[in-house]
């Protein structure tokens, strides 16, 4: 088993996430941005911290009718981070500070549905 | 007459070898954008509602495979996961009973205690792992997992792309188990045995949700009841389409 586990240290696995599907997914606030399905996600970093935007089927998610957490990975420790409604489809992560091979992952809940939508983002 | 003899031997000696014919499995896959737990096999996607309280665990894990809580959600006739954050992995148990036949008859959902001189009597249980996000890490042996399918290497992004597996019993590589590489879109695949290394290697075969399955006879920890445990795991990821 520890031949194994070894043989095994260090491997890469491809995302599990579609990361092109449907509509415009070019980023519209200067950050990147990743699919699921028909949802978009766009992480922006600012001099603030880091903000989301999700766009469903080409309409934006009022992050007013969503709740929404971040999930960020960096040196195989997670922190949870609720976000903030921002404005629009924005949701906010205030004083967060991303590192290169940070694994951010995304969820937000509609409250009307309890949908969950949902991504995961490595930070290059 | 002694010709009829042997061939009756033969059938019954052929129903307790055989396995049993198509092993329903539990996996995760999207439904409506949600992900759902599926219980089924091919295209028959079943009742799942029904044996929710088959459900023994169900779990996931962040990127660092720090357990994140998960519970399952019903949604009409489908069965939802919520889980408290995006998770990396997914995983399930489902106790589906004891089910025992006579020679090459249907399964009945009874022990031997139940049906005495029934030719083959199994308790069956169903373990399903789904890759929901990027991995740095090999995935490693999960605790509710008794019977669970791991990749040995990075998972390709094209279709046909060979790809090892090894499947872990009791969290070691085990010889014997029966694998197929697509329980939904080819359930009467030739089933492949694990070598001693407990791996066997398949190409990838869909550009979209791909559902291993492994079965494993295991040994029985009630032989009252019945004579072996059927353990059927199944690993779900997904390979990404080509941009719209």
């Amino acid at each position: 088993m520890k031949t194994f586990v070894i043989a095994l240290a260090g491997i890469a696995l491809a995302s599990a996430a579609p990361l092109l599907a449907h509509g415009n997914t070019t980023p519209q606030h200067g950050g990147v941005v990743q699919m699921t399905g028909e949802t978009l996600f766009e992480l922006v970093r600012v001099p603030a911290g880091v903000s989301i935007y999700v766009t469903d089927d080409e309409e934006p998610l009022a992050s007013s009718a969503a709740t929404g957490k971040l999930a960020v990975t960096i040196g195989g420790k997670t922190q949870n981070i609720v976000l903030k409604s921002g404005p629009g489809n924005r949701f906010d992560a205030p004083g967060l500070k991303l590192t290169p091979g940070a694994k951010v992952a995304v969820q937000v809940v509609e409250k009307a549905t309890q949908a969950r939508l949902g991504t995961t983002f490595v930070i290059k | 007459m002694r010709h009829l003899k042997h061939l009756i031997a033969a059938a019954v000696i052929g129903g307790m070898a055989a396995p049993p014919v198509a092993a329903h499995g539990i996996w995760f896959a999207q439904r409506a954008r949600q992900v759902a737990m599926i219980y089924g096999i091919g295209a028959d996607d079943l009742d799942m509602v029904k044996r929710l309280p088959l459900v023994e665990s169900i779990g996931a894990f962040d990127a660092s495979y720090k357990p994140v809580k998960a519970v399952l959600r019903t949604a009409g006739p489908v069965v939802m996961v919520d889980a408290d954050e995006q998770p990396t992995l997914l995983v399930a148990v489902l106790q589906n009973g004891t089910w025992s036949r006579k020679g090459a008859a249907e399964f009945e959902k009874k022990g031997r205690d139940e049906m005495p001189d029934a030719t083959l009597s199994e308790k069956t249980v169903k373990y399903a792992v789904s890759i929901q996000g990027p991995l740095d890490k090999p995935i490693p042996a999960l605790p509710t997992q008794i019977l669970q399918i791991v990749p040995a290497s990075v998972l390709p992004t094209m279709l046909g792309t060979p790809l090892k597996y090894t499947v872990l019993f009791n969290g070691k590589p085990v010889k014997g188990a029966r694998v197929i590489a697509d329980m939904v879109n080819d359930p009467d695949a030739k089933e492949l045995e694990t070598g001693t290394d407990g791996s066997v290697t398949m190409p990838v075969r869909n550009q979209g949700l791909n559902v291993i399955r492994a079965v494993y006879n295991g040994p029985t920890d009630n032989a009252k009841k019945y004579d072996r445990i059927e353990h059927t795991a199944t690993l779900a990821y997904t390979l990404a389409h080509a941009p719209e």
